[in-house]
């Protein structure tokens, strides 16, 4: 899924885009001022159109990007698209404004029978706003039949209708799907603009601001987990322990051990954060009164089913939560080729930052003990890992398999 | 807020909100029912009134019913939950009253204390388009039972899934098919301006469930926004606000379906050469019997003849069940093969004694219509058009 946060920390910046003043929904897209700016113009009614594909690594802010574009379409400030005070605003954020349907899912695949629910919403007229949004925030996940069910309402959409598809890249869309949208990619967003969101957003001390958005390498979720949680950071702290710890067979099985245990329980602890307030969400939606087991008909059931998918839902949020820790572990490797090229803390001074500043001692030491074609190797080797991982590979036997070829 | 009411006034109007509220909301304040108190405007037995309203995705209700309003305001409470409490309340006054964010419900000695949703994350409903025109209540809701048996049930064709409303001076037409049949009913009506002219898709289902939940009155009021122009909404409305008594009024708004709908006039043969005419009732049950016989795909065989129809479920020569009955003919015997369901469907809408086929030849639709008696016309107002099968073996025309 994840197609290359990549192990690049070199931040790119724009050189002479008009300048983009962020206000309201656009203030939580970062790094991202060239897609704010046209979607803020399409809301205007500048290039506005049916069909919409927003594409770029995970993290980068696809599905804030396209939320925000929802608002503004359903804002009611005006010239001012997204001013996220308005009720239109709020209620799409929140997820219950009457014309903008989001699916959302945990699932590993949209299938025909979503589909059909959104093609028949999408040929109503909006009840109350300007347009009627249909959101699909992993449309790469759509399955082939369900794709071409969406098709002829993306081919041929009602006038006052516009769909809003998310994916990795655009080769994840249907050619024919995506031939009828128009594109916007977002960028892997600069580690500055990260630390800055965390500073003004989420109040993180500056420094530690910094540090945590370059180690996220450009995800904005993973960035803030790791600035403002202390569990968080200790499992990022023993997954890049791993590389110094292998010494022979034995050592290389037990860090497989930890580095798996350390994933799982972290993606274990953030599933439940999100359970704890989506039960709560329910448990109000189906009007549980506090202290009383008293609710509507059909409660229990929503419940049960509302369990079946979080349970679902946590074996994905492991695949995933490895996967990071496998990135995390490349871009080690990475800091490490890049002291031996002597790119980092060479004679000719600094090219390029780490991106573990916190391992540079570890960084150093292995970068001594081996020289770049095994680097290379190594790197190879947690690559192959991930893609092992997606391909459904026991999570154990993948991340023992790239340990021991990381000796 | 503080407010009292009726508890048969107020257990009607909260089930009759609470039913278009979604059963699995995507978020707590869907689940909820607006409660809007105002003070009374000072008219004579007007001590106030409140207004109830919800939605669910494709549509919104509103009731407005009379109250004793001693402190305005305006809530979120859970629209099931209330509507489960309300119809176990003793038959007193209910005093609604807000502390915090709590609701104290309180009837007789009964006394419950319900949790509010937060009403200022509550989006905005769609507002009511001005009124076209007055129909009656019951004659709304048996057009729409008539002609949603020939809707389409296929998502991915969402145009076939609606009623078409076609508005022309005095009269309303409603068409609705699947492409397989079709079914057209005409109706009277009372429009605001005589000269008006307005067409609509209104899903089937929708139009189907407000049809039948607002007989309470004697008139609805539609109100038409058109799809280009206007919001694109339908509206409808029985009684006539808070002065028509406690009960009050009640308001629904749909979302319209757009889509160009299908050149239906042009289906209709503009001659018939045949009609055949049966009785209703007999001719329903011996379709029913003998359709039971047969699977459910296998078509139905109406050979008509001089004075008689046989009926038959089967392919060809090797019918699985038969039956005879009276028929009248008028014009040349012929053998037509209907899908059974399709035929039972428009059968069981014809409210007149007699039921009349009438055909061009066998190969071609075939139109169903009532027929009060043998010797009177056919009822042209309702018309049900069916698309004959072919059976192998069986010669066309
Ligand atoms: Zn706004």
């Amino acid at each position: 899924m994840s197609d290359g946060s990549g192990v690049s920390g070199v931040s790119r910046r724009t050189a002479g885009a008009p300048a983009f003043e962020p206000y309201g929904v656009w203030t939580d897209l970062v790094g991202q001022d060239h897609i704010s700016t046209d979607l803020v113009q399409a809301a205007l009614g500048n290039g506005m159109t049916h069909a919409w594909l927003l594409t770029g690594p995970p993290g980068s802010g696809r599905s804030t990007a396209a939320r925000a574009f929802a608002a503004a379409l359903q804002c009611t400030t005006a010239n001012e698209p997204g001013c996220g005070h308005c009720l239109g605003c709020r209620t799409v954020l929140d997820g219950v404004h009457p014309d903008v349907l989001q699916l959302a899912t945990d699932q590993l695949s949209i299938g025909v029978a979503d589909t059909r629910d959104l093609v028949r919403r999408s040929s109503m007229t909006p009840s109350s706003g300007r347009w009627q949004v249909l959101l699909i925030e992993d449309a790469d996940r759509l399955t082939e039949a369900a794709g071409n069910v969406l098709l002829k309402a993306v081919e041929e959409p009602s006038s006052r209708t516009v769909w809003i598809l998310c994916a990795p890249g655009r080769d994840d869309m249907l050619p024919t799907i995506r031939s009828r949208c128009r594109h916007l990619l977002l960028r892997t967003p600069p580690s500055t603009a990260v630390a800055e969101i965390l500073v003004r957003r989420d109040g993180v001390d500056p420094i530690r601001a910094r540090e945590a958005a370059r180690a996220a390498q450009g995800h904005i979720g993973r960035a803030k987990r790791l600035a403002t949680d202390d569990e968080a950071r200790a499992k990022r702290s023993e997954v890049l322990a791993l590389p110094s710890s292998l010494t022979d067979m034995g050592s290389a099985l037990s860090a497989a051990q930890k580095l798996v245990d350390a994933t799982i329980s972290e993606a274990k602890r953030a599933a439940e954060e999100r359970n704890v307030t989506e039960t709560a969400d329910l448990r109000l939606a189906m009007g549980y009164q506090e202290g009383s087991r008293k609710a509507v008909p059909g409660a229990a059931g929503a419940l049960k089913d509302l369990e079946t998918r979080q349970k679902k839902r946590a074996t994905r949020m492991q695949r995933d939560a490895l996967d990071l820790a496998l990135v995390d572990l490349a871009a080690f490797y990475r800091d490490v080729l890049a002291v031996q090229l002597g790119a980092i803390g060479g004679a000719g001074g600094d090219v390029t930052e780490p991106i573990h500043d916190d391992q540079y001692a570890a960084v150093r030491k292995i970068a001594a003990a081996g020289t770049p074609e095994a680097t290379l190797r190594r790197i190879e080797a947690v690559l192959e890992c991930r893609k092992a991982v997606e391909r459904s590979v026991a999570p154990l036997l993948a991340v023992e398999a790239m340990a021991v070829r990381l000796r | 807020m503080k407010f009292r009411v009726e508890r048969d006034v107020l257990s009607e109007a909260v089930a009759w909100t609470a039913r278009s509220l979604p059963s699995r909301p995507a978020a707590p304040v869907l689940a909820g029912l607006v409660f809007e108190a105002v003070e009374s405007e000072g008219g004579e037995g007007d001590n106030g009134s409140v207004t109830l309203s919800g939605f669910d995705y494709e549509v919104s209700s509103r009731a407005q019913i009379g109250a004793d309003v001693t402190e305005p305001g305006r809530i979120l409470i859970h629209g099931k939950l209330l509507a489960d409490i309300a119809k176990s309340l003793p038959n007193r006054p209910v005093e609604f009253s807000t502390e915090g964010s709590k609701v104290l419900v309180s009837c007789g000695s009964s006394r419950f204390t319900l949790q509010t949703l937060p009403v200022e994350d509550y989006p905005a409903l769609p507002t009511m388009p001005t009124a076209t025109g007055a129909v009656t209540a019951s004659g709304l809701a048996s057009a729409v039972s008539q002609v949603a048996i020939a809707a389409g049930r296929d998502d991915t064709i969402p145009m076939l899934t609606g009623i078409r409303v076609e508005i022309e001076g005095e009269k309303i037409t409603l068409v609705a098919t699947d492409r397989f049949r079709l079914a057209v009913r005409e109706l009277q009506w009372k429009p605001e301006q005589q000269d008006m002219s307005a067409t609509s898709l209104i899903p089937s289902k929708v139009l189907s469930d407000t049809a039948k939940a607002l007989t309470g009155g004697d008139w609805v009021t539609l109100a038409l926004s058109g799809g280009d122009a206007g919001e694109g909404l339908i509206g409808f409305q029985s009684g006539d606000g808070a002065s028509s008594g406690a009960k009050g009024s009640r308001r629904m708004t749909s979302r319209l379906l757009s889509g160009e709908f299908v050149k239906y006039r042009s289906l209709f043969p503009s001659e018939y050469n045949i009609t055949a005419t049966v009785e209703t009732a007999p001719f329903l049950e011996a379709a029913k019997r003998v359709s039971l016989v047969a699977d459910r795909t296998s078509p139905i065989k109406l050979a008509f003849t001089q004075g008689e129809v046989t009926l038959e479920a089967g392919a060809g020569d090797e019918a699985q069940a038969s039956e005879a009955m009276d028929a009248v003919l008028d014009g040349e015997d012929i053998s037509v093969s209907f899908n059974p369901s399709f035929l039972l469907d428009g059968l069981q809408v014809i409210d007149t004694q007699y039921a009349q086929l009438s055909f061009t030849v066998a190969s071609k639709p075939a139109v169903l219509m009532g027929r009060p008696a043998l010797d009177a016309p056919p009822q042209e107002e309702f018309r049900y058009l069916m698309m004959p099968l072919r059976v192998p073996g069986q010669s066309a025309g």
